[in-house]
């Protein structure tokens, strides 16, 4: 057993030799510190000498000890010689100091290079994959303008899937070419595997009241053949805002600055109507290329248009706000879905969508 | 949809012709351009020519020589075709013309007889396949015409993507339509002159369905001659990738393109019974369609029948038996209005998608049925010669009468925002057909050919879509608060933790095979899986209920391709069929983080790392992430679970909750993932992490002195150091600042026993500990230690 951290008290004496002449013995200390100081070759040397020439058993320590013995009249004088022989000696071994610390770190700089470019020493790190970076960044710049981040069952009812969100139940995406149905629970209530992150926005606004800014980021199902572009089970990022006076103009808003934040401040959009039942109007949103100027011809990212086609939008139908409980003639809101492999395959310029399934290291670790 | 520039000029004079301009109009109007096809012709110096002489040649029986004016008197061109006659009109390569593949037209005598240029084939045109004979054209061309003109090129030819609420522009004039309401300018239908001879069909229709077939319309016509289509209806449809087959056949299809209502002729002596008859299908019957395969059909088949049974189906193809032939000579044109979700069913259930069909479940204009008889009648009459009788059938089951919808200018301002007038909406409904009223409400009548406007938010959508999207100022919603939710943010910690850690992120498709069950050692019985009804491949059948097996296959995967060390985590759903808690209605399906590692872990040096990833491995990720998410209150037991080495295993409990397992994996799962090497694994609950915790309570750091200490102990094999260490800390109290068991070996002289040594450090936070503090402590930890049957060595 042992406590290292005790403090041992030196104890050390020595018997001391008889001074003839303090005066003497400190002018030759003077003297011969020079040759001395200047012998070391070593800051572990100089600390050596330091403790020879000043410590207790230098001829200055030993003057010090035996000064109460002097007589009081020689005192001033002898005192006055021995803060003189310290200064004096100080002073050489201060630049002494200076000149050995100035050797050594001539030295070590010569001696201790490593080779920079070498990777010698690598500390773990690994990735989030591409999708979720991609998720955590779009919701981040809609958490900045305020909205919250919801979610819901991937395993969900046909209800909040498809009729609450004004989906007839003639409509073509409900056909089992389209859609993965469960086998399980009451087939008047069917389960099926959700086609969209849009069933959230239905939960949501039936447990809140308005106003409601969510983002609701997600897996989504489709019965698809994989290939270069389609995943049975792929994700979105859908966006909901339902208040008192929410306008066209204010979706055209919302998502120029989602596309100036994510693409960059260059970027404009442009809306082309398009068809969704939920929503009315409908358009697709197009943003500009961020890869050309515009129009290059060839281009990987547009294709030369000058366009890359980025989501899905439109004011909420009045019968979505119906169907969960709102009143469409004080409400109005806008909605938008984006495919997250779409933006991450457009933004890395990343062929085929089947990376995102791999899990090959080598793929993942570049983002 | 294709759309031919010059075949949508016949309804509509654009104020451009710029393909930029038409393009922006187009996507602007939500008829987005996915392709724009230009097509200029494929040779120079071709003109229309008629041929004045036929003379035999001198010298050759089977070539001959013609005089064709092309406007500049007759040249001399002998020719090996016998396809025309004097008086034919025929495209003529002058000497000096390029045809395709670069041949150039020269003069040149052939065999003894001089010949000025040649007279074209469609192939030698590059216009189609047909070598049989030359291009005969309409009578009524005009000498000297460049031929380019007169097959309408060059032209442009734009790829419409037609959304599923607008049948009303899936045709040339709907196209038309849209343009001039987006221009501001008019269009025009195509003009129906059709003679009609005295006389009534003597086939009766009978519509059974009045919800399936709301109007049936049908003329007969008489003294058809069934042959090819004039070249330039051939050269139209071609240029929209439609196959020309006769020449009442492709009147239909020409029609349908042109109008938007599709139609189907039949050999009206093939009808037996002279009577058609609309209803459903009843079971085991079939019906041999169009395309020669036999159809079983279902009471969910909307169908024509005749005397013989099953004659056709409604919306989407033919039958058979009445198909127009050569032979035909009597056509009965039908023009029907069928129900749209009838047709989509019928169309996926016997994978027929067609024109029709697909212009049929969007919903085609019932009041356009006659028109569009019409116009393919006159169509026939004009071109095969055919007599139309004037006894027309029109059946009305049901009629389809216009919505009339009131909108408030308010509605439209709440919407799309200030600044319209009840003038600026009216004009724009106005320009897109329709009848407005008054002004508050503006009463709105609706022409029938847009079903997909019912509702002032469908009047509100087309304000909006002619105003043009792209002309709203764009503003923000103000006055919002959000933010992550204090599990969100915990989610972000874990993955963060888990990366800073060096594993990768995996996401994997969350099914699994039964395969794959079976070697975890999944006592799961594979009823209690989630699984799909109809899973497109049996991969996709099954849901996971485990995040293990995909994670595995993704290191298996990896290994495959050489790389040695493979750590990836995921966060997901797994999914059972027990009802959710919450929700009842629902399968349970709760999240999960889960991670699997291989190979070497840790600080990597040029000589390799020191660790390789096991059970210990995965017990220290575990505590990371634990630390990272300030949890407390944790548990950890030895145990084990499907897949999990058993001796490396433990069960962790967070508040006295079981929330997962965290160790290695078995040696036998190892190899049927053919994995060789030890792999760290963990599975958890992802909610019970993710609770937010209560903050921290701080601890000021004593500034002064500590003692330090060393016991080793000897603990039975089986024991779990934890306990050991339980003790001793409860026995050292609050002067205990740090326990660090720096040594754990098991050797053959200690027995059935390990060896332990642990390093204590003791510090007080308000004064300097003595070696009489430490002295009596010291005693009892060890006192304490012994009682859990640990041995103290060395004493």
């Amino acid at each position: 057993m042992s406590f290292p951290n005790e403090q041992v008290e030196t104890q050390g004496r020595s018997n001391l030799p008889p001074v003839v002449d303090p005066i003497s013995a400190l002018d030759r200390a003077i003297s011969e510190t020079p040759a001395a100081v200047a012998a070391v070759d070593s800051l572990e040397g100089l600390a050596m000498l330091e403790s020879t020439l000043l410590g207790k058993e230098s001829a200055l320590g030993e003057v010090r000890r035996r000064m109460g013995q002097l007589d009081p009249v020689d005192r001033p004088k002898i005192g006055a010689k021995l803060n003189e022989a310290a200064e004096v000696i100080n002073a050489l071994l201060t630049a002494r100091r200076a000149e050995l610390e100035a050797e050594d770190e001539g030295r070590r700089v010569r001696e201790e290079s490593i080779d920079v470019t070498l990777q010698a020493i690598t500390f773990p790190s690994g990735s989030l994959h591409l999708i979720q970076q991609t998720i955590d960044e779009v919701v981040d710049i809609f958490v900045a303008l305020g909205y919250r981040v919801a979610s819901g069952p991937e395993a969900e009812l046909a209800w909040y899937n498809f009729d609450a969100l004004n989906t007839p139940s003639t409509h073509p995406s409900r056909l089992e070419s389209d859609t993965m149905y469960l086998d399980w629970g009451d087939p008047d209530d069917e389960v099926l595997l959700r086609t969209h992150t849009s069933p959230v926005q239905a939960r949501w606004m039936e447990q809140h009241e308005p106003p409601v800014y969510i983002v609701v980021p997600g897996r989504s199902y489709r019965t698809d053949t994989i290939d270069a572009t389609h995943l049975p089970v792929f994700h979105q990022i859908e966006g909901l805002a339902v208040d008192t006076d929410i306008n066209f103009g204010d979706l055209r808003g919302t998502l120029l600055h989602f596309a100036r934040e994510f693409f960059g401040p260059q970027s404009t959009v442009r809306m082309r109507p398009h068809f969704f039942p939920f929503t009315e109007p409908s358009a697709e949103l197009d943003v500009s290329c961020f890869a050309c100027d515009g129009g290059e011809p060839g281009c990987r990212v547009c294709g030369g248009s000058g366009w890359v086609e980025l989501l899905g939008c439109g004011m909420v139908d009045p019968n979505v706000l119906e169907a969960v409980g709102y009143d469409p003639a004080q409400l109005t809101g806008f909605a938008f879905g984006m495919g997250v492999e779409r933006l991450a395959m457009v933004r890395h310029g990343i062929e085929t969508v089947r990376h995102f399934i791999d899990n090959d290291i080598r793929f993942l670790e570049q983002f | 949809m294709k759309v031919p520039l010059i075949w949508l000029q016949e309804f509509i004079d654009l104020p451009t012709t710029d393909v930029g301009e038409l393009s922006d109009a187009f996507d602007m109007l939500g008829l987005t351009v996915e392709n724009v096809e230009m097509i200029r012709p494929g040779w120079s110096d071709v003109l229309v020519g008629k041929v004045l002489e036929i003379a035999p040649h001198p010298n050759a029986d089977k070539i001959r020589v013609c005089q064709v004016d092309t406007g500049s008197g007759p040249d001399q061109i002998i020719c090996g075709a016998w396809n025309f006659e004097v008086g034919a009109m025929v495209p003529v390569a002058a000497p000096g013309a390029i045809l395709p593949g670069d041949v150039e037209i020269g003069q040149r005598s052939i065999r003894g007889v001089e010949s000025n240029g040649m007279i074209c084939s469609e192939k030698e045109l590059g216009l189609g396949d047909d070598h049989a004979g030359i291009l005969v054209l309409d009578g009524d061309s005009e000498i000297g015409t460049p031929f380019a003109d007169y097959v309408e090129l060059p032209d442009v030819v734009f790829d419409l993507e037609v959304t599923p609420n607008r049948p009303d522009a899936m045709s040339m004039v709907g196209v038309a339509r849209d343009l001039a309401a987006h221009f501001d300018i008019t269009h025009r239908m195509p003009e129906i002159q059709m003679k009609t001879v005295e006389g009534s069909t003597d086939i009766t229709i009978r519509v059974d369905d009045p919800v399936g077939c709301r109007r049936f319309t049908a003329r007969e016509i008489i003294g058809v001659t069934v042959g090819p289509s004039p070249f330039n209806i051939r050269h139209r449809l071609h240029k929209i990738g439609v196959r020309s087959i006769s020449n009442v056949v492709d009147i239909t299809n020409y029609v349908m393109f042109e109008l938007g209502h599709p139609l189907h002729a039949f050999d009206a002596n093939s009808i037996a019974g002279a009577r058609l008859v609309v209803k459903r299908a009843s079971e085991n019957e079939t019906l041999v369609t169009l395309d020669g395969v036999e159809r079983a059909l279902t009471p969910d088949d909307l169908i024509i029948y005749d005397d013989d049974g099953p004659s056709s189906m409604s919306g989407t193809m033919g039958g058979a038996r009445s198909e127009v032939s050569d032979a035909t000579t009597r056509v009965l044109m039908e023009a029907a209005s069928w129900d749209p979700p009838t047709i989509m069913y019928m169309s996926r259930r016997h994978d027929l998608r067609s024109e029709a069909s697909t212009r049929f479940e969007r919903g085609v204009d019932p009041n356009l049925a006659d028109i569009a008889n019409q116009r393919a009648c006159a169509m026939v009459g004009a071109l095969t010669g055919g007599e139309i009788l004037d006894g027309a059938v029109d059946v009305i089951s049901t009629p389809t009468f216009p919505a009339i919808v009131d909108l408030r200018l308010s509605d439209v301002e709440r919407l799309l925002g200030s600044g319209f007038t009840v003038a600026a909406v009216s004009a724009i409904l106005t320009r897109l057909g329709m009848e407005v009223e008054g002004s508050d409400p503006m009463v709105v009548t609706i022409p029938t050919y847009r079903p997909d406007v019912t509702r002032p938010a469908d009047l509100i959508e087309e304000v909006a879509r002619i105003h043009g999207l792209d002309n709203f100022e764009a503003t923000l919603p103000s006055g919002l608060s959000g933010g992550l939710t204090p599990e969100q943010h915990r989610q972000r910690i874990l993955q963060t933790s888990l990366t800073g850690a060096g594993l990768h992120q995996a996401v994997n498709l969350p099914f699994v095979s039964v395969e794959d069950l079976a070697h975890l050692g999944s006592e799961l019985a594979t009823s209690e899986l989630l699984t799909v009804k109809n899973p497109l491949r049996d991969e996709e059948s099954k849901l996971r209920p485990t995040m293990l097996p995909g994670l595995l296959n993704a290191i298996r995967y990896n290994l495959s391709y050489g790389l040695g060390s493979v750590g990836l985590f995921e966060i997901g759903k797994v999914f059972s069929s027990v009802p959710d808690e919450e929700d009842p209605r629902l399968p349970a399906q709760p999240d999960r983080v889960a991670w699997a590692v291989v190979g070497d872990v840790g600080t990597h040096t040029l000589g390799g790392t020191f660790l390789k990833a096991d059970g210990a491995v995965s017990l220290a990720l575990w505590r990371r992430l634990a630390k990272s998410l300030g949890l407390r209150d944790i548990e950890v037991r030895p145990s084990s679970a499907p897949g999990f080495h058993p001796g490396r295993t433990a069960e962790i409990l967070l508040a006295g909750v079981p929330v997962g397992h965290v160790g290695e994996l078995s040696p036998r799962t190892g190899r049927a993932f053919e994995i060789s090497n030890r792999v760290a694994v963990a599975e958890l609950d992802l909610a019970p992490l993710l609770r937010p915790v209560s903050p921290v309570e701080a601890k000021t750091p004593s500034l002064f002195p500590f003692i330090e200490f060393d016991l080793s102990f000897l603990v039975d094999e089986s024991q779990n150091v934890s306990d050991l260490l339980a003790a001793m800390r409860v026995a050292g109290g609050e002067l205990v600042e740090r326990e660090l068991v720096f040594d754990e070996f098991v050797s053959s002289d200690l027995g059935e026993k390990k060896a332990v040594a642990i390093r204590y450090r003791l510090r007080a936070s308000d004064r300097t500990l003595t070696n009489d503090d430490a002295g009596p402590i010291r005693r009892t930890m060890i006192e304490a230690a012994q009682k859990t049957g640990a041995v103290l060595r060395g004493a």
